[in-house]
């Protein structure tokens, strides 16, 4: 097995779902930080490596992967000693790749990174009212998707679980999850938070509920 | 082989990857029109089907799948002849996918879906979603420096869900062929493929309404 580094940094929640997949595969593997607030994902270096510019990107054994869904993909089809993270079965599988889609759009672009692009790259210090009801929205899906379901692509962990867990424990800086109103949503992150290596997550939720925090972030009224 | 039904509506960006995959694949199938428009993806019915209410939705026989990506990669595997629009390698695969979740939340997400939101209910478009949509075209071309399709050196799934979007985006920003070098290039390539009309006509829809609402752009 070549080397395996993963870039990021840990209050990205993506990186953080790569960080959750390499944990439950129990893979060995280096992390290099690639300081976003100092732009270091615009150096010639890495754009040579990643044209999209950003984290997570993973490189194994030379080549160079990103996009967060389609590394942990890879991950488990490369490492996995079994399908459970990501079944081969092609209806589950399309379960669990329409999660992942949905985690991707719905989620962390039209969630997460509409309300986190004004406030990194133009200092923008309020969250317009808008968006907190795209957040409300991912919730609201969440919530359905686990009516009949303790994981969110069916009855076992996938990496959709590490995908969507990343993300929606990072958007109650800006929207609370009322527990009274998302009782499985609230169950189900209870039941990740149980996982033996769920630091990998919850250490950079901490630091990212600190950086929004600390750069007085208010969300219209 | 199950009956395949197809629910979309033709002006969908999401949906014409799908009717281009099948049509690649030579899979017949039965369309039934849902009209977003009207809000049919809101019925009891189709919510029963698709929680999510989006379009595109495939039904195999007893099975309901949705996001149109989930749908390509599905129908490769399940009726593809040979696994070139969605290779089975690892690292293959890997660009393959990471070109589709670029398409589904950078140009879909982003890019249409909040661009589409302005232009069809306040009618004014803020200049930066103009610099959303020129970033994707300046991404497509840095992904098509080296290579004659979006993941590589043949087609996959990744260029019908890619063309279907950039075919769309079209009318919001031209694409000037002197500055895309490359994505004119390959936008040609695709328009080539003898099934191309699956995208051809519901693109021209796509553009005449967005054009009927006659929006502006905020100074």
């Amino acid at each position: 097995m070549g080397k395996i580094t993963l870039y990021g940094v840990d209050a990205s929640p993506p990186v953080r779902a790569c960080k959750l997949t390499l944990a439950a595969l129990g893979l060995p593997y280096d992390f290099v930080v690639v300081n976003l607030m100092e732009r270091e994902h615009l150096s010639e270096a890495y754009l040579k490596k990643n044209p999209q510019h950003t984290v997570p990107m993973l490189e194994d054994d030379g080549a160079c992967i990103w996009d967060s869904h389609a590394i942990i993909c890879y991950l488990v089809s490369k490492y996995a000693k079994d399908d459970s993270l990501y079944p081969k079965d092609l209806l589950k599988r399309a379960v669990v790749d329409q999660r992942l889609y949905f985690e991707s759009g719905v989620v962390f672009t039209n969630a997460l990174r509409s309300i986190t692009a004004p406030i990194f790259m133009h200092g923008i210090k309020v969250v317009p009212k808008e968006r907190i009801q795209a957040i409300t929205e991912v919730y609201d899906f969440l919530e359905t998707f686990l009516k009949d379901n303790d994981y969110i692509a069916g009855d076992h962990l996938t990496i959709a679980d590490f995908s969507v867990v990343s993300t929606v424990t990072s958007l109650p800086v800006f929207l609370e999850i009322d527990a009274a109103k998302y009782v499985k949503l609230t169950a189900w992150i209870k039941r990740l938070e149980k996982l033996p290596y769920y630091s990998e997550n919850s250490v950079g939720v901490q630091q990212f509920f600190g950086l929004i925090k600390n750069l007085g972030i208010t969300v219209e009224a | 082989m199950g009956k395949l039904t197809l629910y979309g509506f033709d002006p969908s960006p999401p949906v014409r990857p799908v009717k281009l995959a099948l049509a690649a694949l030579q899979v017949p199938y039965d369309f039934i029109e849902v009209n977003v428009i009207k809000r049919e993806q809101l019925s009891e019915e189709y919510l029963k089907k698709n929680p999510q209410h989006t379009v595109p939705m495939l039904e195999d026989g007893e099975a309901c799948i949705w996001d149109s990506h989930a749908i390509m990669a599905y129908l490769v595997s399940k009726y593809g002849k040979d696994d070139s629009l969605y290779p089975k390698d690892p690292l293959q695969r890997a660009i393959v996918d990471q070109r589709l979740y670029f398409e589904s939340g950078v140009v879909y997400a982003d890019a249409i879906r909040r661009t589409n939101t302005y232009v069809f209910t306040t009618k004014v478009l803020p200049k930066e979603r103009l610099e959303a949509i020129v970033e994707v075209y300046n991404l497509m071309e840095s992904f098509l420096m080296k290579h004659d399709y979006i993941a590589g050196d043949h087609l996959t799934i990744a260029d019908f869900s890619l063309i279907s979007s950039i075919s769309s985006l079209v009318a919001y920003v031209e694409i000037d062929s002197s500055k895309w070098k490359k994505l004119s290039a390959w936008i040609k390539r695709m328009e080539k493929l003898p099934y191309y009309s699956e995208n051809a006509i519901g693109a021209e829809q796509f553009i005449a309404l967005v054009k009927n609402t006659n929006f502006t752009v905020e100074a």
